[in-house]
């Protein structure tokens, strides 16, 4: 039964991670149409962005302050970069998926390629800030500290979107946007720029899940950014499309599954989430929750 | 409203010297070649029949294959394991091309029913998930496939032979291309053009919309499958690799350096990407910058896809279209 | 100088050109009807004025500012609001989310005009607060047309607003649009005919791409033999 609870904890954990770039890509999936096959890559950078900084400074500030710089970094790592890919690549080819599909695949190589370039192809150890290390034991469930707080993360990003999107103009822009974003134009609104915000704040948030991430394993190399893009991908899918609070249930169905199926069959770790997206694509295109917004 | 034809001139419309042109360079390479070119040219040769394979479905018939690579990487498979487990002969060679043919049949008929139902976005993402899964059970299997270490593995005379295999897949070349020429210029090719123009139109002018589109799916799962095979033969090595999202990538960057949309720009497309993945290789000997030739190649997606969209093809066609305005003939808007 | 001028308009969707030739003037305080078979092209000719259909060639003016090739939230702003075919209307957000979301200014001017569209639908008073899916297809109409009401507009474009409704539903329509033309110009496309009567002053005829004929509504109604030669009655 402990061990259960760990697992769940774990779980949750991974739900929590996968969140940040599953939520993001959704958002944009939903409102803009694009599909990027570079977000992976965002999460790349923010993951190097913040090694670079939190190992850079790490002995000569308080350590809970180098860690924060660092984060702020990757997130404004992240924002930069998206802006970059959203505005001088990806408003090129606004409705046409093929093209897009096309040059943010040609995205991720050329930016995967660099990290490797600037940073080497080996992988870099990252440590966990002090105050988040650590583990503690209670009656034998085992609670690590630093998966605790990636939860207290997701849950606050969950609420911060969630309130974002149903109490401000803004949100209410991109939620009718989602629906429909010719006619929020036709209603005055310059969508355009909307779509640069979401896709920035998309690519930073994908750059705090690098940053985030990177502790968990201890390590950093150039693989990390397309396996979590698949994972995101499968949440988008089964927590329906558009939908942010869909892949905030998706992301925790599929961390809780992935970390039974990891235990009890762990040769199955990728194929059941993978078959899992293929079965509600099929069957449930509106998600498993069916929460897809609907166009 | 405008017709419906191919957008672009059909193998024939080629200058027949050009053809002569190309046919004798090729006879001629072998002889006067190293084996590494004689290799090289006869990848591009197989790759020009996986990248008019892919082009069925993304120029004709407007389908986005996301795991376009399980067909070539059941191709390569099945011949690497028959040969690693079984015996290296021709009869087992044949074996492999009933069970690549068969195993993409099941894959096309699975994707048609599919992409029945769903919409373009959706349908390439199953692709995707279904590539993923052949890709991750292939590399779980590894008692039978070594997994990302592959299988290396002999292959039956006169295949072992570089030349004859040049030759080979030459003829492979022309067997697929004639085979597509032929289907896309067949009232079945016409539907294809339909249903990429415009599905419901074309539902609405009597067209058995799902019927073509399993057509498209099977002769292009199959070409591919096949295409797999010869790879095998090509490589005697099979990994993973040739069921991972790159190698579908690669098909999608064939077709579109060359031209979405003519079974020629398939051709042209593998030509030039492979050619020029050789260049930047070669490169780096001479500056540590080409080290990193990835850079490059994936820079060729993007500035394709944002100068030369209609790839080279597309380019030539521009150039007729101002040739034939200069000479003072009409262009008629479609 | 009219409200709204199209001389020789010109438009094309991907590689087909829908508009051939629109010509057509309207005055400001004008209900002008546009009628015409399916597929001649009214619709695109709307959605071309609102810049969501590009202009290939020919002049569209406002006031005597030009139109042509602004994005359609420069020509919303510019004071022309858009009812669509499909109703345009956002499911999943409230009532009152959807008229907010049109607001151009946050003034008491356009407080007051949503006070107005309330009374005028009372319908949609009542589901103020709930989200736009639970409202039937006249209620969705009634929304979208109120929401080209929130600013002060100049010219309300809206497309075939009877479409799949019940008689008694287009009755109460045909009467709220009158109300509003009191106070706007109305450009609508109707393939109803009565409805088109019962609204609207002049008619304009889409044939092809094509203005092919225009007039007075009430001799148009008249006119048996017209309306069998070009809208095929």
């Amino acid at each position: 039964m402990a061990d259960l609870i760990t697992l769940l904890i774990t779980g949750i954990s991974e739900g929590a991670h996968i969140f940040l770039m599953a939520s993001s890509l959704s958002v944009i999936l939903g409102l803009m149409k694009v599909v990027n096959f570079a977000h992976g890559t965002l999460f790349l950078w923010g993951a190097y962005a913040f090694q670079m900084i939190f190992n850079g400074i790490s002995g000569q500030v308080n350590n809970t302050l180098a860690w924060l710089i660092s984060l702020l970094g990757a997130i404004v790592a992240g924002f930069i970069l998206g802006i970059i890919f959203e505005k001088v690549f990806i408003a090129r080819v606004y409705g046409n998926i093929g093209a897009q599909i096309l040059i943010t695949i040609g995205l991720q190589i050329v930016f995967t390629e660099l990290v490797r370039v600037f940073w080497g192809a080996r992988v870099i150890a990252v440590a966990r800030p002090e105050f988040l290390q650590g583990v503690s034991n209670f009656s034998g469930v085992i609670i690590v500290h630093y998966r605790i707080f990636l939860i207290a993360v997701g849950i606050l990003v969950a609420i911060a979107g969630h309130f974002i999107l149903t109490g401000t103009r803004a949100g209410m822009i991109i939620r009718a946007g989602v629906q429909n974003s010719e006619m929020v134009g036709a209603l005055g609104i310059n969508i355009n720029r909307y779509f640069t915000l979401v896709f920035a704040v998309g690519a930073a948030l994908a750059g705090l899940g690098g940053a985030l991430f990177a502790p968990i394993g201890g390590t950093v190399s150039p693989e990390i950014g397309n396996s979590s893009q698949l994972l995101a991908f499968i949440v988008v899918i089964i927590g329906g499309m558009g939908n942010f609070m869909g892949s905030a249930l998706g992301s925790l169905f599929l961390g809780v599954m992935m970390a039974l199926i990891g235990w009890t069959i762990p040769d199955l770790a990728l194929i059941a989430p993978v078959t899992l997206m293929a079965l509600v694509l099929i069957f449930r295109p509106q998600g498993l929750f069916g929460l897809a917004v609907k166009h | 409203m405008g017709n419906i034809t191919s957008r672009f001139p059909n193998l024939i419309t080629i200058p027949k010297l050009l053809w002569l042109l190309a046919g004798i360079v090729i006879l001629i390479i072998p002889p006067i070649s190293t084996t590494a070119t004689i290799t090289m040219v006869s990848r591009i040769m197989i790759f020009a029949v996986y990248a008019m394979a892919y082009d069925i479905l993304r120029g004709y018939i407007g389908i986005i294959h996301l795991g376009f690579a399980l067909f070539i990487g059941g191709g390569t498979y099945f011949v690497a394991i028959l040969f690693a487990n079984v015996g290296i002969s021709i009869p087992i060679l044949l074996l492999a091309i009933v069970g690549t043919t068969i195993y993409s049949i099941i894959w096309a008929l699975i994707v048609g029913k599919i992409a029945a139902k769903s919409g373009l976005l959706a349908t390439a993402m199953i692709t995707m998930a279904f590539a993923e899964i052949m890709r991750n059970m292939m590399e779980r299997w590894r008692t039978v496939t070594n997994g990302l270490d592959g299988l290396t593995f002999r292959v039956p005379a006169p295949f072992d032979n570089r030349t004859f295999m040049y030759y080979a897949c030459f003829v492979f070349l022309l067997l697929m291309a004639f085979a597509l020429y032929k289907f896309t210029t067949s009232p079945t090719g016409r539907v294809w053009q339909a249903v990429r123009e415009n599905e419901q139109r074309a539902v609405f002018l009597g067209y058995d919309t799902n019927r073509a589109r399993t057509i498209a799916l099977l002769v292009s799962g199959v070409v591919a499958g096949l295409a797999g095979v010869m790879f095998a033969l090509l490589n005697r090595f099979a990994n993973t690799d040739v069921l991972a999202m790159q190698m579908t990538y690669n098909a999608m960057l064939y077709s579109l350096v060359g031209g979405s949309g003519s079974l020629f720009g398939s051709i042209i497309g593998s030509a030039v990407v492979v050619l020029f993945q050789n260049f930047l290789l070669d490169l780096r000997g001479v500056h540590f910058i080409f080290e990193r030739w990835l850079i490059f190649f994936g820079s060729l997606y993007i500035l394709v896809v944002i100068f030369m969209p209609k790839g080279i093809m597309g380019f030539v066609e521009t150039i007729r279209e101002r040739w034939k305005h200069k000479k003072g003939g009409k262009i008629y808007e479609s | 100088m009219s409200l709204l001028k199209v001389e020789n308009l010109v438009s094309y969707i991907g590689l087909f050109t829908i508009l051939h030739g629109i010509n057509m003037e309207i005055q400001a305080g004008e209900a002008v009807g546009i009628l015409g078979r399916n597929g001649a092209g009214k619709t695109t000719f709307l959605r071309t004025v609102m810049g969501l259909v590009k202009t290939r060639s020919g002049v569209i003016e406002l006031d005597g500012q030009s139109l042509v090739g602004k994005p359609p939230h420069k020509i919303s702003q510019m004071g022309i609001a858009l009812c669509p075919e499909d109703y345009g209307v956002f499911d999943e957000l409230s009532i009152s989310e959807n008229l907010a979301l049109a607001k151009h200014k946050d003034d008491t001017a356009t407080q007051d005009r949503i006070t107005y569209v309330l009374d005028l639908f009372p319908d949609l008073k009542l589901a103020y607060k709930r989200p736009a899916r639970t409202l039937s297809g006249g209620q969705r109409q009634m929304l979208s047309v109120g929401r080209s009401l929130v600013n002060e507009t100049q010219l309300i474009l809206i497309d075939e607003p009877s479409k799949g409704l019940a008689p008694i539903v287009i009755e109460k329509m045909a009467l709220a649009l009158k109300e509003i033309s009191k106070k706007s110009t109305i450009l609508l496309v109707e393939q109803n005919f009565n409805m088109a009567l019962a609204v609207t002053d002049r008619y304009y005829i889409i044939d092809e791409g094509r203005t092919v004929h225009n007039g007075i509504m009430q001799e148009l109604a008249n006119d048996k033999e017209l309306q069998h030669r070009h809208l095929g009655l």
